[in-house]
Formats: structure tokens, C-alpha cells, sequence
């Protein structure tokens, strides 16, 4: 009986202990059926364990956001992948993130880095409107956000929770190009024409996948998961001729304090290649921001879209200012 | 040399243990939350009106689904308990199937049903929604209270009085009034529940208490004030175990199997039909609509998705079901400690405290717990418990050891006093009653509570996803990790999975404890 104790306890303590010079750490809020593959095919190519913890969109990255900012003093983690650069800023700006020039974000235009290199952006998404063919005749398709407070739309499209995620995001680019006051008027707009406010992108990639509603606003991946399931939806980049869709890359930062510096270093080279842009773009549409990345039929350059021109740093800060407004905004 | 009746061991390591690794850390949270990060004064202030009012519309919700279900529960526990309703035991099983199933999973079937039946989900994306999918999850755990209370009422008691009297008056007068501590457990046990849970209100995008303390969390990064919000909804709950243990103090109910006690069954001729129909109707609203949508969805890419969720999931079994099994042994040694020393309180004074830190912790919301362990024990002394296992460990006896002690508490109480009383007269010691006499008594208790645990920790998300160390592969965080972005087909084949596993997994408990049951006549 003392014999099967004690092997238990040792199973539960030894259980997850790797040889530390081997490994590497990494938090991720990507969607796991994305990261997941980058970070086995890393494993392989480069002998280094990697330990990673994940998260979902859906449970708004509370868990590796607010793990990373609990663990500040003591971190555990030595890279952060993150899937927008507002959660890395925030983590910047309580002095989470560590500065790692990589030689391969000289490939990278300068918008979508840090100017210290406390981040780099790499594979990035963009915000389209997602819309069901069966509902929304192709010739009244909305072109730019604005569109979507004509009374023929009332009641049919959506956004996911404006507090969380991408969303925040894209409503503190919008606040950040339009101004405040504009900006308001539109939110407004859209909340008297009966926005629908989804739990998250994937909610809404669901109801206008089921017809639930005519069209919403998501990021491209959940689109193009979107049009991989059904034939009956389709995708436009909104604002083409006017303030641009919103980019989204993913970002990568090295943890203050990281334990695996060496290994984290290898690890955010791997994440910022052209290798690894590549294969996001075949696994979830992400447009590279390297140039000359082979792109798989059916996803988008970054060539091609005409992008909101936004400061991410100042957008992040924007998010943080209208915070309130947006729950009020929210709730009403 | 007086031989001492009851040693107080056991008591020392279960509540010194249950104190040092759970309580602990989430008193330090709330002493540097309070005193470090703000002044008491300034949290204090951000508590407005709009707080309470959240909270009073959260206390509604939660006690219109705690009585709804207690209702329905109650009914359902009449009829397969206490008539002569034939396949009772097999209804029994079916109908705590929802038990087996995330709260968060179900919402989603639902909302598909919902969808596909009526073209809308407008009234499911409502208060309406999170009541349906509370009271078809709760439920079951109201049945099983209220059904081990009907069947612990002697027959004797009902065959006086209806010598005198109708058998409506009976049920009226006798039955139900003898049932009501174990009603007011139901509800209170589900109103707890319903009040804490975060994933289905948020899914159906409802602002109830626990999303406003998610939300200071994770959009507002405002720790101090989410923490302070759990601390009011941990004192509501605490006011509650006091109710509870004002108006019930020695009652039995929530005891698993009835010791010895003859009970009385309805012959049920004339409303056969009426009887049946409500458990088929109960049966296909809380269980086949919802499994149907999920197995639809499996196979909507034939086996594909199911292969797919398969091969996702091979790799986390183990580990769940290892950290499940361990946990849920060490949740039956808290329960049976935190029961045991209660019920002898007079002689350990310490011990009526145990209940209220059990509480205590399965109250506070599972982010703010969650947070509390990584802060406390996120530190080079203690890293080896916070990067292994230990940590998942600690959480979920934490979280779960409350229901194993209410269930051991209460079969406890069922063992006659005379029996122990016995063995005192002749001089038998403490440790040797408690392996000869309480304990193999206690069997059935003990492997429902495990049985319960296993369940619980096996689905448990909200805690799992915030301290789970990394590289580490867990049954409910990769399955909803996965689902953000994964076809529907796949996530209801993952759904599905996890439930048919955890479902088959029971029995083989079963025949591990059956030589046991056996040996003491306890497998009936």
C-alpha cells in the first residue's frame, strides 16, 4: 500500500518535469487547432520540448492573460504568442514583455513591430463581414461599416461581445481613425438598428453559419472555417474605399524574466519565418507579413486589402480609455 | 487512563491539510488584494447601487432555477422512489445523464436545437435560456436528495396514517413536511451552484453577477473589485450553510442508501399512464434532444469528425482520469473528515468550522480561486507544487470537497448511535470502530461521492484552464480549446466522446468496489 502511495505522489510531482535545458515554454491565446501544429512541428525540427498552455477565444484569453500578469514576479513562461497585439501591450505596459531584436523581423514592416522589439508581429488576420449567401442577395452585400445602419439590415447582423477579444480591438481602431465622437454616432447607429451582440467571433461564424443572422462582423479565420463548413457564406473586406479593414497580426514577445532564454530566442526565429507564415496561411487564411510567402488558393495578400492605418500602441491605449463606454455601450 | 472516544487525528491532518493548501491562498489573495493594491476604503466605494442590484437580479434567477428544479426533482423522486413505477432503476440512471455533461456543452446543444426546431434562438439568448439549461442540469441532483430522503421515511409512519386518512393527505401532511430538509438542501445546493456558474450565462451573453466579476477580471484587469464581488457572493452562501444548518440541524437527507429502514411504495394503477408520461417527456427534454443534436453533429461528416475527436482526446485521458481518480480520493478523505468530526463537534469545537471553509471555497467563483492558487503558490519555495499536477490536485479537492462531506454528513447521521455505543461498552478503540463499523457502514456513501467527484473533476473547465502547467494535457480544457475554432461536427463529436468515457468508466468503479459492497451486504 506504502509502495503504491508513494509511486502516486511521485507520478503526480514528476509528472511534467522535463530536462529544463530542452525546453522551452510558451502562453498562447491562438486557437489550439492552429498553434498546436506550428508548435509540434517545432519540436521536431529543433529537438527543444516545448510546454505550451493554451487558450481560447471563448474563454475571452482570460486564462493565459491574467496568468501571465499574476505570475509577473515569479514568470513561468518564457514566450507569449499571442493572437492580436492589444494583449501583448497590455503586458508591456505592466513590463511583462522582454525586448528580443530577432534578425527575422527586419523582414517585417516596421507598423506591425514594437520600435523596441518587445514585440514583433508576424501572420496576421484581418476583420471582414462574414455573411450568408441564402440571406443577403450578393448585389446588397454591405461594403463599409456604415452600411450597416441602413434600416434593410435592422436586426440581421452582429458583433461579438465589444469587450473582448478582436472585437475591442476594432472598436478602439475605430475610435482611434474616426474620433470619439463619430465613433459613438456609429456604435449608436448600429445599436438602434438592432445589432446583435454574440458572445464571440466564433458565436457569430455559427449563427450566420446557421442563418440565425443575415451577416456579422468576425476576423478571417473564423471566415474562411466558416467557408470551409458551408457553401452558403462568403466574405467581404469592408471599407475598401474608404477607412480599410482592420489588420490583425499575431504578435511574439519574450517574457521578462524568461528562464529559457536561448530557447525562447529559437523559438520566436521559428514563429517569425516565412515557413511558418506559410503555414498559417494554409491552415487558417492568415495573410503573411513577410513579402514573397506562397500563398494557398483562396487567401488573401495583404497586397491587396487596403488596411486601416492605426498605431497599435495607440489603439491599445484608445482601448483602455473607452473601456467603460463600451460596457455601458454593451449592457444598454 | 480513560480511553479517549474519539481521536482527533484524522481531524488535524484533513483540516490542517484542507486549511494550509486551499483555504490558505485565497485568505492571502483577499489580505493583498485588500491591503496592498488599494485601500479598503477605495474598493469599498466602487460597490455601488448597480452591484447589489446584479446581485439581487443574480439571487432571483438562481432561486426561481433553484425551486423549479428542487419542484421538478421532487416529483420525479416521487415517482421513481417511492411508487411502484416498474424500470424505476433504469429511469434513474437515464435521468442523471445531465449530470455527465459540461454545463457549457449542453448550453451549445440546446441553442442548436433550439435553432433547428424553431428557426430562432431569441428566447433561448435570454434569462429563459440559462433557466432551461440550469434546471435540466440540476435536476438530477435534486432527484437523488429528495429521493434518498423519501426512502429513508419508515413505512410505518405512512401505514398509521393511512389507517386515518387519504393518501393525498399523507403526501400532503406527513411525507413532504418529514422531506423538507432535504428540499431545503436541493435548493440550496442548486442555488449555489447556479449563482457560481459562469459558462452558460456567458454563452447566452446574460449578465448575471459571476460575468460582471469575469469581466472586472479579464476586460478591466480591476482585480481587487472582482475579487471583492466574489467575496459578496461568498458571504450570501455562507448565509445560506447558516439557514441551512438553523432549520435542519440533525435531518436526514442526501444520505445514500437507507440503512436498515422499511419504505413505503405507491401502487400507482390509476395515474400509470399520467406517471409515465411525465418521465418520458422529462427524459427526452433534458437528455435525448440535446444527445440527439450532439450525435446528429458527430456524425454529420460521418465517422470523420468522431475519428478526428478521438485522436484529439487519446492523449489526455490518462492524465484526466489519474488526476481525477487521485483527487477524488483525497475529496472522500476531506468529505469523511469535515463529516466525521462534525457530527462529534462537542468534542472537537474546532471541527463545525471545517463545513464553513468547505464552503467557503466551493463558493468562490473559479477564476478568483484560481488566481489565488497561482499567486500563493507561483513561488520558488512552492514551484514544484504550482509547475505539477499537485496544483490541478489542490484545486479540485478545494472545489469539490464540500458535496462529498454533505453526502457523507448525512449517511453518517443514518447509522444508529447504538451501534457505536456498542462497541465503546466493550472497550473497542476509536480506530478500530472506524475500520470495523463506521467505515464499511459508510461504503455506498463514499463511493458516491467518488463516483460524483470523478464526474465533476473529470468536466471541471474554469479552474483546470487557469493553473493547468504547461505542457499538460487536459480532457476539458483541449476540448473546449479546440472547439473555439473547430467545425461543429467536431466539437460535438468531442463532447460526445468525453461523455461516453466518463459514462463508461463508472461501472468498472463499480466492480472495483463491488467485492467490498459485498462483503459488508452493502451492493443493494
Amino acid at each position: 500500500m506504502l509502495k503504491i502511495v508513494i509511486i502516486i505522489i511521485s507520478a503526480i510531482f514528476l509528472s511534467n518535469c522535463t530536462d529544463s535545458t530542452e525546453v522551452v515554454v510558451v502562453y498562447t491565446s491562438v486557437d489550439q487547432v492552429f498553434s498546436e501544429p506550428i508548435l509540434k512541428d517545432f519540436e521536431q525540427e529543433t529537438g527543444i520540448k516545448v510546454k505550451a498552455v493554451y487558450d481560447a477565444e471563448e474563454t475571452k484569453s482570460t486564462g493565459v492573460l491574467n496568468r501571465l500578469i499574476a505570475e509577473k514576479d515569479n514568470p513561468q513562461c518564457d514566450v507569449f504568442w499571442s493572437g492580436d497585439p492589444v494583449r501583448t501591450i497590455i503586458l508591456q505596459n505592466k513590463g511583462i514583455t522582454a525586448a528580443y531584436h530577432s534578425p527575422i523581423a527586419d523582414g517585417i514592416s516596421e507598423v506591425y513591430r514594437d520600435k523596441d522589439y518587445h514585440w514583433i508581429g508576424f501572420s496576421a488576420r484581418a476583420r471582414v463581414l462574414l455573411y450568408n449567401k441564402k440571406l443577403i442577395d450578393e448585389s446588397e452585400v454591405p461594403q463599409g461599416i456604415f452600411d450597416l445602419t441602413n434600416d434593410k439590415y435592422r436586426g440581421r447582423f452582429g458583433i461579438a461581445n465589444p469587450l473582448f477579444g478582436t472585437t475591442t480591438f476594432h472598436m478602439a481602431a475605430l475610435f482611434t481613425v474616426l474620433g470619439d465622437e463619430k465613433a459613438k454616432q456609429l456604435l449608436d447607429s448600429l445599436q438602434l438598428n438592432g445589432l446583435v451582440i454574440a458572445t464571440s467571433n466564433g458565436d457569430i461564424k455559427r449563427r450566420v453559419l446557421s442563418g440565425e443572422i443575415a451577416c456579422g462582423l468576425t476576423d478571417t479565420d473564423d471566415a474562411f472555417e466558416a467557408l470551409k463548413e458551408s457553401d452558403n457564406v462568403d466574405l467581404v473586406f469592408l471599407d475598401q474605399k474608404g477607412i480599410g479593414s482592420l489588420i490583425i497580426p499575431n504578435t511574439v514577445n519574450m517574457i521578462n524574466g524568461s528562464r529559457n532564454v536561448d530557447n525562447a530566442k529559437v523559438l520566436i526565429d521559428y514563429l517569425l519565418s516565412k515557413q511558418t507564415e506559410a503555414k498559417l496561411a494554409k491552415s487558417c487564411a492568415q495573410m503573411p507579413l513577410h513579402k514573397g510567402v506562397k500563398l494557398p488558393e483562396g487567401v488573401f495578400s495583404l497586397d491587396h486589402i487596403v488596411p486601416m492605418k492605426v498605431d497599435y500602441r495607440k489603439t491599445a491605449k484608445k482601448l483602455e480609455e473607452i473601456q467603460d463606454y463600451l460596457k455601458r455601450w454593451s449592457e444598454n | 487512563m480513560v480511553r479517549k472516544l474519539v481521536h482527533n487525528e484524522l481531524f488535524i491532518i484533513g483540516f490542517a491539510a484542507f486549511f494550509i493548501f486551499a483555504v490558505l491562498p485565497v485568505i492571502y489573495t483577499i489580505s493583498i488584494t485588500f491591503f496592498n493594491f488599494q485601500s479598503v476604503w477605495a474598493n469599498l466605494q466602487e460597490l455601488n447601487i448597480s452591484t447589489f442590484l446584479l446581485l439581487l437580479k443574480s439571487i432571483l434567477l438562481s432561486a426561481f432555477v433553484a425551486f423549479l428544479a428542487t419542484t421538478i426533482g421532487s416529483v420525479l423522486a416521487f415517482v421513481l422512489y417511492k411508487t411502484t413505477i416498474r424500470y424505476s432503476s433504469f429511469f434513474k440512471i437515464l435521468l442523471l445523464l445531465p449530470l455527465f455533461i459540461s454545463p457549457y456543452i449542453l448550453a451549445v446543444a440546446w441553442k442548436e436545437g433550439f435553432f433547428l426546431m424553431f428557426g430562432s434562438t431569441l428566447v433561448l439568448a435570454s434569462y429563459w435560456g440559462v433557466i432551461i439549461v440550469f434546471i435540466s442540469i440540476y435536476t438530477p441532483l435534486s432527484m437523488l436528495i429528495v429521493g434518498n430522503a423519501l426512502v429513508n421515511i419508515s413505512s410505518e409512519i405512512e401505514d398509521s396514517a393511512l389507517l386515518m386518512t387519504s393518501k393525498r393527505h399523507v403526501v400532503l401532511k406527513i411525507v413532504i413536511p418529514l422531506i423538507k430538509p432535504a428540499l431545503i438542501t436541493s435548493f440550496i445546493l442548486i442555488f449555489i451552484f447556479s449563482i457560481s456558474e459562469f459558462s452558460v450565462p456567458s454563452y447566452f451573453a446574460v449578465k448575471v453577477f459571476t460575468t460582471e466579476i469575469f469581466t472586472q477580471f479579464s476586460a478591466f484587469y480591476n482585480y481587487s473589485l472582482a475579487i471583492l464581488q466574489s467575496v459578496l457572493l461568498v458571504l450570501l452562501c455562507l448565509f445560506l450553510l447558516f439557514a441551512e444548518r438553523k432549520y435542519i440541524a440533525n435531518a436526514p437527507f442526501l444520505a445514500i442508501g437507507n440503512k436498515g429502514v422499511v419504505f413505503k411504495l405507491y401502487t400507482i394503477e390509476k395515474q400509470k399512464v399520467l406517471l409515465y408520461s411525465i418521465l418520458v417527456l422529462w427524459l427526452f427534454v433534458s437528455i435525448f434532444l440535446p444527445l440527439t443534436i450532439l450525435v446528429a453533429q458527430s456524425f454529420s461528416g460521418g465517422a470523420m469528425y468522431l475519428v478526428q475527436a478521438i485522436n484529439l482526446i487519446k492523449p489526455t485521458i490518462l492524465n484526466s482520469f489519474f488526476l481525477a481518480f487521485v483527487s477524488s480520493i483525497i475529496v472522500v478523505f476531506i468529505g469523511f473528515t469535515a463529516a466525521y468530526y462534525n457530527s462529534e463537534h462537542h468534542l472537537i469545537k474546532l471541527a463545525k468550522y471545517f463545513d464553513l471553509l468547505l464552503l467557503f471555497i466551493f463558493a468562490i467563483p473559479s477564476i478568483i480561486f484560481g488566481i489565488s492558487l497561482i499567486f500563493f503558490y507561483n513561488q520558488a519555495a512552492l514551484s514544484m507544487i504550482y509547475t505539477s499536477y499537485a496544483i490541478l490536485i489542490i484545486a479540485f479537492v478545494g472545489k469539490f470537497s464540500f458535496i462529498a462531506s454533505k453526502l457523507i454528513s448525512n449517511s453518517l447521521k443514518q447509522i444508529p448511535v447504538s451501534l457505536d455505543e456498542a462497541a465503546q461498552i466493550q472497550s473497542i478503540g476509536f480506530y478500530k470502530r472506524l475500520q470495523m463499523l463506521i467505515l464499511p457502514l459508510l461504503l455506498p456513501a463514499f463511493f458516491a461521492s467518488f463516483v460524483i467527484s470523478f464526474i465533476f473533476i473529470v468536466g471541471e473547465l474554469g479552474l483546470s484552464i487557469m493553473i493547468y502547467p504547461p505542457g499538460a494535457e487536459i480532457m476539458s480544457v483541449k476540448v473546449y480549446t479546440i472547439m473555439a475554432n473547430a467545425p461543429h461536427g467536431l466539437s460535438s463529436a468531442m463532447s460526445l466522446i468525453v461523455f461516453l468515457i466518463t459514462l463508461g468508466i463508472i461501472p468498472f468503479f463499480y466492480l472495483l468496489v463491488r467485492p467490498m459492497l459485498n462483503k459488508y451486504h452493502l451492493s443493494k
